[in-house]
């Protein structure tokens, strides 16, 4: 039985244009993916070769300039909380403390103080961060931030996650730890993952399927499906004779499109254009 | 360096150059009636205060002053961040006004004056607008170009959990402008406070704006130093009132 999946992109082409400079980008071209419901899929890929770019789409930052992007059978409405999102970068706000940072969607959708709050207290626990439920943002690492800006996307309870390099700036240990919590919490809430990351083994032990890339503009060149049965324990898992195959494998994709010449802007005017317009020295 | 020890050192600085400037003056070096020396200065403080000045107590000038300036910089304040959040919310309102905003903000406001006396007498009102229109105009700017500032991720973020519109707002954008806020507040401010001289020249009979002006007229140079004084020190120690409620309101200031 084969149902449609939970995410649709379709041949999605998205250009960024800068008309000042008169250039445009051309992120992603002919990228087609899909993801099914409860699935977790990894995207895999050189760096500025559009991952980001996918992600703000299915989040409703951006629109495609081509193609088709679905969640559910419906194009992809405004932002909302209903899809937990992770950003690359900290974007906790400075003026609320950690507690009132995690609460906040819930807070602005009114929701009673006694649905949140233990369901707060409960993520606090879950990301390490008890006893700092009042310190400010400025006060925190940039680990514990990470961890903050986690919980703020958990409190909804989403079931769609968009996650990118959400454990990037986590050592080692954290990020294993972070990595299981992950695993368990889908576990048991059976969400549909999309998860960006440039690190293949955090792939591999996380996702049901890889997406690998290619550099921008991006489409996607290979999916590798993940045979490891859940649950997942790490140590097992890269023990695995097949584990080293796959990373392997995997490595040379992704250098590949790495070293392929990366498409970086159409000018849409030859620069001739510029220099008749530029004075003359002589 | 730490706050203690820069204000010990500023401390000390103003104390060294008043001492050097109370021996120019015992000495001679310097003429008494062109640059009246600290100790004369306190000794018409005294005097002004007991008997006030052309009819009116010290603390009066000082009151009218305080409140032709306060009355006229919150009215600058309700009216000017409002106009300069829209104007940086809606591009369409920004770019009807802008033209304007920057047309009379860098006008020296001197140059209003026989209009405003012209169009409101020479009342209280004629002076307040004055203070307002040069506070107002730079509060507006300011606003509009903090709300510019707002990064896009931020923006995102707040969408992402459910913010929009008037929302999005009040809960993010707001809050994110505060410091920068606090920062066009207090150079508003201090246009408005440098208006007031101009402000209290229109046909006025009390104020410190006033007693200066008239003092020198009269060459009373204590006076006006005195009148210098005061200005200053209201000005500054007004300043320092607003830092003190930016850390209070705005305690993230400058760490994230
Ligand atoms: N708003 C934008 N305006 C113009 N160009 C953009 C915009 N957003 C992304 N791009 C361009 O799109 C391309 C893909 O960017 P994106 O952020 O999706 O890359 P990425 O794969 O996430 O890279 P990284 O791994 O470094 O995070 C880049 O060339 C970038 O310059
Ligand atoms: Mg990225």
């Amino acid at each position: 039985m084969t149902t449609s999946p939970l995410i649709v992109l379709e041949n999605v082409e998205k250009r960024f244009e800068d008309r000042r400079a008169r250039r445009e980008t051309i992120a992603l071209d002919g990228l087609s993916l899909g993801v099914g419901e409860g699935e977790f899929v990894c995207l895999l890929g050189p760096s500025g070769c559009g991952k980001s770019t996918v992600l703000d789409l299915l989040a409703g930052f951006e629109h495609p300039t081509r193609g088709r992007v679905t969640i559910d059978g419906k194009p992809v409405g405004r932002p909302s909380p209903d899809r937990g999102i992770v950003f690359q970068e900290a974007t906790l706000f400075p003026w609320l403390s950690v507690i009132d940072n995690i609460t906040f969607a819930s807070r602005l959708a009114g929701r009673p103080a006694s649905e949140y709050r233990p369901r707060a207290q409960e993520l606090i626990e879950m990301m390490g961060l008890r006893g700092f439920e009042h310190y400010a943002v400025y006060e925190l690492s940039g680990g514990m931030r990470q961890r903050a800006a986690i919980a703020r996307a958990w409190i909804s309870q989403p079931l769609l996650l968009l996650m990118d390099e959400p454990f990037g700036a986590l050592d080692a240990q954290t990020r294993l730890a972070m990595q299981e919590l992950l695993l368990a919490a889908r576990e048991q809430r059976r969400s549909t993952v999309l998860f960006v990351t440039h690190d293949i083994e955090e792939a591999l032990f996380l996702s049901d399927r890889i997406a690998v890339m290619s550099g921008r503009p991006g489409r996607i060149v290979e999916e590798i499906i993940v045979p490891y049965p859940r649950p997942r324990a790490y140590q097992e898992i890269v023990a695995m004779p097949s584990f080293g195959e796959l990373k392997r494998s995997i490595l040379a994709t992704l250098r590949e499109q790495a070293a392929r010449p990366q498409h970086a802007t159409t000018g849409s005017l030859p620069h001739g254009d510029d220099l008749r317009s530029y004075p003359r020295s002589h | 360096m730490n706050a203690s020890r820069r204000f010990l050192i500023g401390l000390a600085a103003v104390a060294g150059v008043t001492l050097a400037w109370e021996i120019a003056g015992r000495t001679h070096l310097v003429e008494p009636l062109l640059l009246p020396p600290p100790s004369e200065i306190v000794t018409t403080a005294i005097d002004l205060a007991r008997d006030g000045y052309r009819g009116t107590a010290l603390w009066q000038h000082l009151a009218l002053s305080l409140a032709r300036a306060l009355g006229a910089f919150a009215a600058a304040t309700l009216v000017g961040v409002p106009l300069g959040l829209a104007m940086g919310a809606a591009p369409g309102f920004g770019a009807v006004l802008d033209p304007f905003v920057q047309f009379l903000r860098p006008l020296p406001k001197l140059a209003l004056i026989p209009l405003v006396i012209l169009w409101f007498g020479i009342g209280e009102t004629s002076k307040v607008l004055l203070i307002f229109i040069s506070a107002a105009l730079s509060i507006i700017v300011g606003t509009a170009a903090a709300v510019s500032t707002v990064q896009r991720q931020r923006i995102r973020a707040g969408r992402a959990l459910g913010a929009h519109g008037l929302a999005l707002f009040r809960y993010v954008i707001l809050p994110h402008i505060l410091p920068e806020l606090f920062v066009t507040l207090r150079l508003s401010f201090g246009i408005g406070w440098t208006t007031l001289i101009a402000a209290e020249m229109i046909a006025s009979d009390a104020g410190i704006g006033w007693m200066v002006v008239n003092a020198g007229s009269y060459l009373r140079t204590d006076v006006v130093m005195l009148g210098i004084v005061i200005l200053g020190g209201t000005g500054y120690a007004l300043d320092l009132a607003l830092v003190g409620l930016q850390r209070w309101a705005a305690p993230w200031s400058g760490r994230a």
